[in-house]
């Protein structure tokens, strides 16, 4: 193990770099000729042996529009992100030698040594996935960085930063990076590599995010970055997927610095998409261990609780007293809201989503929104990772881009409201809406909304064609009467009672209550054949009595049946939890009247 | 293109030292390490025992006994490495100037090779002239077609008569000559291609010493096509084929091959210096030597030589992207005639070479980057059918110009497959059942649904009149019995379907509509839902709930198969040959059986009869449906429902198979089918004729007729045969009548009545309301004198009531008879009061 010589950290590469040596030494590549495709050559699980077995990774900084200004290049850091769209692969010089010993040039921008031309190469290939921040990240599930109080001070009053002068292109692609360092950066580095590369561009970014001007995707404070992944099937890695990227920050130029000297032919045969995401804005991230996030994933402080049942009893009890509060205690709404946060899409059949449940809540006006609708979703911003709102209008509907845009000029994917990762929650507040003319993109956005109100499916515009993606959004629609624009699966007109002031909730409950939301909903859910029995039975019954009752209706009550038993903890459908269900509906079908 | 490898014959063909030599700036140099490293090849001497090359028999025996040679790539490239490049006579000698191969036998028995390679250049070349001369396009050639020129020989004379610059080269006559050739070919195609311009360049002045172009050839149809996401390191320097859209063009750039330069002192001109490693230097002094003067060289534009060069971007095409994906592109590099052959939004076959290029660091150093620009050479490009299926339109009759050059987008082994499984006894019932799998039943609907896609025959004569051979249908039903979700599925699976609602769509979302730019004022035409489907199929859902205009605009759809559109001084005909698949509710949430079809759905008759097939999907209430209701979505609740399909086409092979069919398969009617058809038709309108009444129910019509040519051939069309059989008729017929007995049964006589949908009044009804008609008129007569005072309409219902106590007579049905007694001028109506004129 090369571990303790290095400090990973600081120096990932140095690592990267020395294990390639040795697997070429010790001849487990046997040349470069059977290494020619790149693979993995024991650096990765160093890596992983370090953040995951000794449970290091709350050491790796994280990176963010803060901290991007003074962590330092070819550091290791972590950043957590949408893919957000996909730049294609590239090829680069992954192997070459010098002298006689093969050098490798994986999980960098440049070679650590002069590159002649005539030298030996090899060429690999990696994947570019651009990334943003997840939309609708809530404060309270950023991931945080232990070294965080201690470092930020140091190296905002490091002067030796603000004076350090451009550097040179020269010496930059010479590598010869390992000039000073900031006091910090210095501190952390047990051992160097003898010659390093350049380690120390980050200085020019100092100043070049304190720039005003950002790209216009870019919100000021959300830092997107150009994640450079290595040896993962194309499977692993989807389009808006989330992930926590740990690997080697570089905030290195593909493209040359100076724009009028590159000829023609090399600009406009240069990706462009990379010339418009400059690596002062968009730092470069070489991927070494990634890993997919999913809702639970978000929550930092998990309490330690043993799944029991009786203890997920007793949560849902508390969160339904809640929500039970938050909606003027009226108690129907908020059982159907609990089951419409536990719902995910687990299967999918043709068209068909099933385990979607988008709840409409009606009955409500400008007025009464102002008071539960924001309560509401100060609530759910506190109680669910992924939150965001939409303002249904007419000039909303006729000015809003909701699907993502491919920009064939950019050669990138413009993001769309409704790019949204999985497992987000939506609001859409239809008690805006007044009535008007709705141009094309309103028509369009409409459809929109509605496809993925029925099928969980957002099509995005490729210009000569689209492509619908599959989403697994909770969409909770408040309107004063049904909303036929955004058809939902259930319909509760909301009853209630009295008005009451947010409830201050203490941080072990909303912790509990988290961690319930996210976990209960991802549970396996069987059903025992005599249930099944029984069930069917209903169902027959029920439709002998009701001829409208169908298939749609059906599905509805099982969705019910499965999220009530899920919120139980359950992960088989008892009989009890399905006269619930009934029950529940029936109290739904007396208020529709 | 590989221009830049074959350079001008006097550099000699991709000389080695060239490609050596080329510095990390040259745009053209392959990735300057890998590319150097991996994939330079010299011509190098090596005492090997290869036979010298006399044919290419001698080429293909020279491919396998090779002494140090590793066919592998890195092989070479180790190889390389340690041994540096043996001296090369080629340089200098010009070993693939104008000669035959054959020369080089004399030389000596040994042979040029491609550096790196086993490849002799002489081999290579004698193999290519003996295909360029010899290659003839049937190889069961007869005696004659000995004497006559091989197909490329043809090609070469026709260049040269119109004084072309390329020869078009179909890589599979290639292969099909000799795969060994091919395989060079493909695997080091900068020097075989050059090599295979030099050979073509002596043909041309063997031919005519007087041609000055220079021809190029032009590579394409490879035996195997990559998709974008399969290229890597390895593809680099490799002849490539891949399928995909041109999303962007830039403008042409002219690039400079050749530049004179002028001494701004003494006014001498340069010789014309060519490219150099993708720049020209300037000369620093006067080259002339009484003048000398420095820094005094000017470029003359106007005598320098430039090319045409574009820069193309390609998408790989939509079926290529795994999910959760979005699509990749890659750049394209085209030159002379190939420039702003394509647009954007074209779907294309390119055939090029991979090249890798290195980035500079800046623009002096030497230093580079480890990054590599990727982009391929064009040596060819071919357009391909639009359409989002592939479905060359099988109505066309006068399509035969254009197919030719399309593309077959079968492989060959998909074919088999489909032809494989067309043989399957129970084809029709498999076809059916894979059809939206997870809506039970309602089988003869799906295999209405089934006839639809695949489509009858069009005809159009020369008269100019066409008959359509799109089939119509239309779905009524109750609700919640998945009429949605069947159109849904079509949608997915259709050849261009395109999914609309009658709620949503005005006139103009579904036909064509005028509009007007407000900037310029320029009117343009914006196509609808229809025009758009033209040649697929157009499924509106809520039919019942589209608006009237937008209704009478599908009478022309459906009958004429156009959409005229004026509007703003433009009178167009759109062409919409479209099958519209349509499913309505009916008015009161459920279907009354008692009333016809008319009544239930609302729907103009005129509109109704232009359906092939109307279902009646009805909700009967039956408990065994209702359990393999429940049972069905407690099972998609609670298992895996990917897993509870079996036994039935994945939705790729259905459309394949769909698209297959559509594109190749023209049924032609049988005298046998033909005669069933008649015998089946006359068949249907005798059972209207109830013996001894005089009593006539239109059982069929000709409208008829032709749907049921249509659906037999639509059914011959699943089984892929040619020919229209009996059983299909008879399948036909069935289909028709199932569909009829549905929609058009007089629920009072149960005898199918055309006239139900043609009309919406049965026989039946229209003899009743005769008969009161002739009542009313008799008690009219009866009771009321001439202008004399006149009555209420509720004491005439008396009266008839009173005269035939054994008839029903409604308030309404007296007043459509009086209301038409009124028209034949015998009576006045006012308000209730009738009057006797």
């Amino acid at each position: 193990m090369v571990g303790p010589q290095y400090d990973l950290l600081a120096n990932p590469l140095g690592a990267v770099r020395l294990t390639f040596e040795r697997a070429m030494a010790a001849g487990i590549a046997a040349g470069p000729y059977s290494a020619s495709d790149g693979k993995d050559w024991g650096a990765v699980p160093l890596f992983q042996d370090f953040l995951f077995d000794h449970s290091r990774l709350s050491q790796v900084p994280i990176l963010n529009h803060e901290t991007v200004k003074w962590i330092g290049a070819n550091t290791l850091v972590r950043y957590r992100g949408m893919v957000q769209d996909m730049l294609g692969n590239e090829f680069y010089v992954g192997a070459h030698k010098v002298g006689s010993v093969w050098k490798t040039n994986k999980f960098s921008d440049h070679s650590q040594f002069p590159m002649d031309s005539s030298c030996e190469s090899r060429v690999w290939e990696r994947r570019l996935l651009y990334c943003v921040p997840v939309p609708g990240l809530n404060s309270w599930a950023e991931p945080t960085w232990d070294g965080l109080q201690a470092h930020r001070p140091v190296d905002f009053t490091s002067p030796q930063r603000d004076k350090r002068p451009r550097m040179d292109i020269e010496e930059e692609a010479s590598g010869d990076g390992s000039s000073e360092h900031s006091p910090s950066l210095k501190k952390m580095r047990e051992d160097g590599h003898p010659s390093t590369s350049s380690q120390c561009q980050d200085s020019m970014t100092v100043e070049s995010c304190h720039q005003p001007t950002m790209l216009a995707d870019t919100e000021r404070d959300s830092l997107p970055c150009l994640v450079k992944i290595y040896d993962s099937p194309e499977s692993d890695l989807q389009l808006n997927n989330v992930f926590e990227f740990i690997g080697v920050l570089t905030f290195d130029s593909d493209i040359p610095a100076d724009k009028n000297a590159r000829d023609d032919f090399s600009s406009s045969l240069c990706d462009e998409e990379l010339v418009r995401l400059p690596p002062s804005k968009v730092p470069r991230l070489h991927c070494i261990i990634h890993r997919k996030l999913e809702l639970p994933d978000f929550l930092c402080r998990s309490p330690v609780i043993e799944p029991n049942h009786h203890f997920v009893k007793h949560i849902r009890e508390a969160l339904l007293k809640h929500l039970t509060t938050i909606f003027g205690n009226d108690g129907v709404v908020a059982h159907f809201v609990l089951l419409h946060l536990l719902s995910k899409v687990h299967a999918r059949l043709d068209n068909m989503a099933v385990g979607k449940f988008s709840l409409n809540l009606t009955g409500l006006s400008k007025e009464s929104v102002s008071v539960f609708g924001s309560q509401l979703s100060i609530a759910l911003k506190n109680l669910l990772p992924l939150t965001n709102f939409i303002p249904l209008t007419v000039g909303y509907l006729n000015r809003a881009s909701l699907a993502p845009k491919k920009d064939y000029q950019l050669n990138r994917l413009i993001p769309g409201v409704l790019q949204l990762a999985e497992g987000s929650h939506l609001i859409i507040d239809e008690t805006q809406l007044e009535a008007g003319t709705l141009n094309s993109v309103g028509v369009e956005n409409a459809s929109l909304l509605k496809d993925l109100m029925e099928f969980q499916k957002v099509k995005y515009d490729f210009q000569y064609y689209s492509m619908e993606m599959a989403a697994d959004i909770k969409l909770l629609i408040l309107s004063e009467g049904k909303s036929n624009i955004l058809p939902a699966d259930i319909i509760v007109p909301f009853q209630p009672s009295s008005v009451s002031s947010l409830e201050v909730v203490d941080a072990e409950s909303l912790d509990a209550w988290r961690w319930y939301l996210a976990n209960v909903r991802s549970l396996e859910h069987t059903i025992q054949p005599e249930m099944q029995k029984v069930v069917e039975n209903d169902l027959v019954a029920a439709r002998q009595t009701d001829r409208t009752l169908g298939s749609q209706e059906f599905s509805r009550w099982l969705t019910m049946a499965r999220l009530i038993s899920a919120s139980f903890g359950e992960t088989s459908l008892s009989l009890e939890h399905w006269q619930m269900a009934k029950e529940l509906e029936r109290l739904r079908k007396e208020r529709l009247g | 293109m590989a221009s830049d490898s074959s350079p001008a014959p006097t550099n000699g063909p991709s000389s080695p030292d060239d490609q050596a030599s080329s510095p990390i700036g040259n745009t053209y140099s392959s990735p300057t390490a890998s590319g150097r490293n991996s994939r330079r090849r010299r011509r190098s001497i090596t005492p090997s025992a290869t036979p010298p090359a006399h044919s290419r028999f001698a080429a293909s025996s020279e491919s396998t006994p090779i002494p140090n040679t590793n066919p592998s790539r890195s092989g070479s490239t180790a190889r390389r490495g340690r041994h540096p490049p043996v001296s090369t006579p080629s340089s200098d000698g010009g070993p693939v100037s104008s000669e035959a191969g054959g020369d080089y036998m004399d030389e000596g028995s040994v042979p040029t090779f491609v550096w790196g390679t086993n490849i002799s250049v002489e081999d290579v070349k004698g193999a290519i002239q003996m295909f360029l001369r010899h290659f003839r396009e049937d190889d069961s050639s007869s005696a004659s077609a000995v004497f006559e020129e091989g197909k490329y020989m043809k090609a070469v004379h026709k260049v040269l008569e119109v004084e072309g610059e390329s020869l078009d080269v179909d890589a599979h006559d290639v292969f099909g000559y000799d795969s060994d050739l091919y395989t060079k070919m493909v695997r080091y195609p900068l020097e075989v291609l050059a090599i295979f311009d030099i050979v073509l360049m002596d043909i041309v002045s063997v031919i005519n010493p007087l041609f000055d172009k220079h021809v190029r050839v032009r590579i394409f149809n490879l035996r195997t096509s990559t998709t974008m996401r399969n290229l890597n390191p390895s593809d680099i320097e490799k002849m490539i084929s891949l399928k995909g859209m041109i999303i962007r063009c830039s403008s042409i750039i002219p690039e400079i091959r050749e530049a004179v330069f002028r001494c701004l002192v003494c006014g001498y001109y340069s010789e014309p210096v060519a490219v150099d490693r993708g720049r020209i230097t300037e000369p620093t002094t006067c080259l002339k030597a009484e003048c000398m003067a420095k820094n005094s060289m000017t470029l003359v534009h106007n005598r320098c030589r430039f090319l045409d060069k574009q820069i193309v971007r390609l998408q790989e095409t939509p079926d290529e992207i795994p999910e959760g994906g979005t699509p990749h592109t890659v750049s394209l590099l085209m030159h002379d005639k190939l420039v702003d052959t394509v647009r954007p939004g074209d779907r294309v076959e390119v055939t090029g070479i991979y090249r890798a290029m290195s980035v500079r660091v800046g623009p002096t150093q030497r230093t580079v980057k480890s990054i590599f620009k990727t982009y391929i050479d064009c040596l060819h490009v071919r357009k391909v059918d639009k359409s989002r299926m592939m479905t060359e339109d099988p109505m066309e009759v006068d399509a035969g110009s254009r197919k030719t050059e399309e593309d077959a987008p079968f492989d060959e082994s998909k074919i088999e497959e489909l032809k494989e499984l067309s043989k399957q006894p129970d084809i029709y019932d498999r076809l059916t059942r894979s059809l939206a799998p997870n809506i039970w039943e309602l089988d003869d609907v799906k295999r209405g649904l089934l006839c639809q896609l695949f489509g009858g025959n069009a005809v159009n004569l020369p008269s100019g009149a066409n008959f359509r051979g799109d089939i119509n249908i239309l779905l009524v039903g109750d609700p919640g019995t998945s009429k949605s979700q069947l159109l849904q599925y079509i949608h997915k699976l259709s050849p261009r379907g395109i999914y609309t609602s009658g709620r949503g769509s005005s006139a103009v979302g579904l036909t064509a509509y005028v509009s007007k730019d407000p900037e310029t004022g320029e009117t343009v035409l914006e196509s609808g839902a229809l025009v758009l489907s033209d040649k697929g199929i157009c499924c509106i859902d809520e039919f019942d709930k589209m608006s009237e205009n937008a209704r009478s605009m599908l009478h022309e759809v459906m009958e004429q198969q156009t959409v005229s559109v004026a509007k703003a001084g433009i009178i167009a005909s759109l062409n919409a040959r479209t099958s519209v698949l349509a499913c309505a509710n009916p008015i009161g949430s459920r279907y009354n059986p008692r009333l016809s079809v008319i009544d239930n759905i609302h729907l103009p008759p005129t509109l109704l009869s232009r359906f092939d097939l109307i279902y009646l999907i009805l909700d009967k209430p039956d408990e065994q449906t209702d359990r393999h209701l429940a049972k069905h979505i407690v099972a998609l609740h609670f298992e895996n429902p990917e897993s509870a399909v079996h036994d039935v086409l994945d939705l790729a092979t259905l459309t394949a198979y769909i698209s297959y069919a559509r594109k190749y398969i023209h049924p032609k009617l049988s005298d046998e089918a033909a005669e069933e058809l008649t015998r089946g038709y006359v068949e249907m309108r005798r059972r209207g004729n109830f013996p001894g009444s005089s009593k006539k129910v239109i059982t069929a019509t000709p409208r008829q007729i032709e749907s049921l040519i249509r659906l037999s051939e639509a059914l011959a069309r699943i089984r892929f045969s040619e020919w229209v059989e009996k059983p299909d008729v008879v399948e036909a017929f069935r289909l028709l009548e199932v569909a009829m007995q549905q929609s058009a049964t007089d629920h009072s006589t149960g005898t199918i009545d055309m006239d139900l949908i043609t009309t919406g009044v049965s026989a039946s009804e229209r003899m009743r309301r005769e008969n009161l008609v002739t009542a009313t008129r008799n008690i009219i007569m009866e009771k009321m004198q001439l202008q004399g005072p006149s009555m209420r309409l509720l004491e005439l219902l008396e009266e008839l009531k009173k005269q035939s106590p054994g008839n029903e007579v409604h308030l309404h049905d007296l007043r459509t008879a009086v209301a038409s007694l009124a028209t034949e001028g015998f009576v006045v109506v006012h308000g209730d009061s009738v009057k006797r004129v």
